[in-house]
């Protein structure tokens, strides 16, 4: 008969394995057909009436994203993870976003939008790029918006400015009207671009609203040498996307 | 063996483009056309007012920097050299932290000490002044008070190539 010991020991590796399988894991995977590639899309249900379509461009592996998609599902809020790199056969380097055809990127919104759920579209550094440009191409073709975009520590220059010259943004920047939620860290050069990019994502008739998380480093969520505030924040990313929806 | 040999070929061509563009060296950039500097005037850690306009006659770097920048951090001892070997050159470093409280500044100058001045700018308006939106963002004011160059990036401040560059800045 087995001892308490083993019993209690082989109780806690239970409820680690299932903490862990719930907490990395989509529920399921949808692939949506398009006419130039299939796309996995990682799916996160939720009973909800909000959808997020995250576009995180890192073939599948976002280990953070996937446990702030676990708990935003755990609250009714469902999420789609597309893996644009891996459909489109593309290497993880940010010039391959130019590569990631704009009519697949709205065929997935139409298939988010099809569920009858409010959409909202999210994306950290430069994959945001693709959402601006996603969203401004759905517009073209639709009457109806979605619901608003979150822009997470975006990076959109087209080039690294030149000190002393306003920056060049890339063309997505200033063509969408969706409204915006600009999120910056405290502790990177960007958030003193905050206002400038704002300000370009308005000419399109975006409302921007913009926020800058104090003692944050821009992408801190990837890295390795975390310090204090980025470990608390990062595992609060659930309430600072709801927090963020609340403004859209 | 061919097959490995042309995947390699393939790979090395795929990826030259992004290899180039990321060794890019920074190097200082001219700026066309008379280009007066913006204002300038703050407190150092000491509380000394600096007014970039007092420095006047003289070569003077202003740098935008962070402590949590890793270029910034790196190429600071190379800074510390550069007065030296501009010889009879006038200059100066005004190193503007860009946004970061004083504790954060003071803690950082007793681990890499900078022989040079530190300026404070904890609400950032001279970097919105100063058009600066990446770190580390220079600029080298000829003594008459024009930007004359700019330079993105770490470097090594004390090389040669770039003291004979700004040392011109004094001469001409």
């Amino acid at each position: 008969m087995m001892n308490i010991k083993t019993a209690l020991l082989s109780l806690i590796l239970l409820v680690l394995t299932t903490a862990v399988q719930t907490n990395v894991q989509a529920k399921e995977i949808k692939v949506i057909e398009t006419d130039e590639a299939d796309i996995e899309v990682r799916v996160f249900p939720a009973e909800g009436n909000v959808l997020l379509l995250g576009f995180p461009c890192d073939e599948g592996k976002s280990i953070a994203e996937e446990k702030t998609a676990n708990s935003l599902a755990d609250d009714g809020i469902e999420v789609w993870m597309p893996d644009m790199l891996s459909g489109f056969m593309l290497p993880k380097v940010r010039s391959s976003l130019a590569d990631i055809s704009t009519d697949t990127l709205t065929a997935i919104i139409d298939a988010a939008v099809k569920t009858g759920k409010k959409v909202y579209l999210v994306a950290s550094g430069p994959d945001t790029e693709l959402i601006l440009r996603a969203a401004s191409h759905w517009e073209a073709s639709n009457e109806e918006t979605l619901a608003g975009a979150i822009l997470m520590f975006p990076r959109l220059f087209k080039e690294t400015p030149v000190p002393g010259k306003m920056p060049e943004y890339v063309d997505a920047v200033g063509k969408t009207r969706l409204p915006i939620v600009l999120l910056e860290g405290g502790r990177t050069p960007n958030r003193w671009g905050i206002n400038t990019l704002s300000n370009e994502l308005q000419k399109s008739g975006s409302t921007v609203t913009a926020k800058v998380i104090p003692n944050v480093r821009g992408f801190f969520f990837k890295r390795q040498d975390t310090n204090r505030s980025e470990d608390v924040v990062t595992s609060q990313m659930a309430g600072l996307i709801k927090v963020s929806l609340f403004y859209l | 063996m061919i097959k490995r040999l042309l995947i390699l070929v393939v790979l090395l061509g795929m990826s030259g483009p992004f290899f180039l563009s990321s060794v890019q060296a920074a190097t200082l950039k001219p700026v066309e056309g008379k280009v007066a500097a913006p204002a300038l005037t703050l407190k150092d850690l000491n509380g000394k007012t600096h007014d970039l306009k007092d420095y006047r006659g003289q070569v003077v770097l202003v740098q935008f920097w962070a402590t949590y920048c890793g270029p910034c951090r790196q190429e600071m001892p190379s800074m510390n050299k550069m007065k030296a070997k501009m010889g009879d050159v006038p200059f100066k470093i005004l190193a503007v932290d860009m946004g970061e409280t004083e504790a954060e500044v003071k803690q950082f100058v007793s681990e890499v000490k900078p022989e040079f001045t530190i300026l404070m700018d904890e609400d950032g308006q001279s970097i919105g002044d100063w058009k600066v939106f990446a770190a580390p963002s220079n600029f080298i004011v000829g003594p008459e008070g024009n930007i004359r160059y700019t330079l993105f990036g770490g470097v090594e401040w004390d090389s040669d190539e770039l003291i004979e560059k700004i040392k011109a800045v004094g001469k001409k």
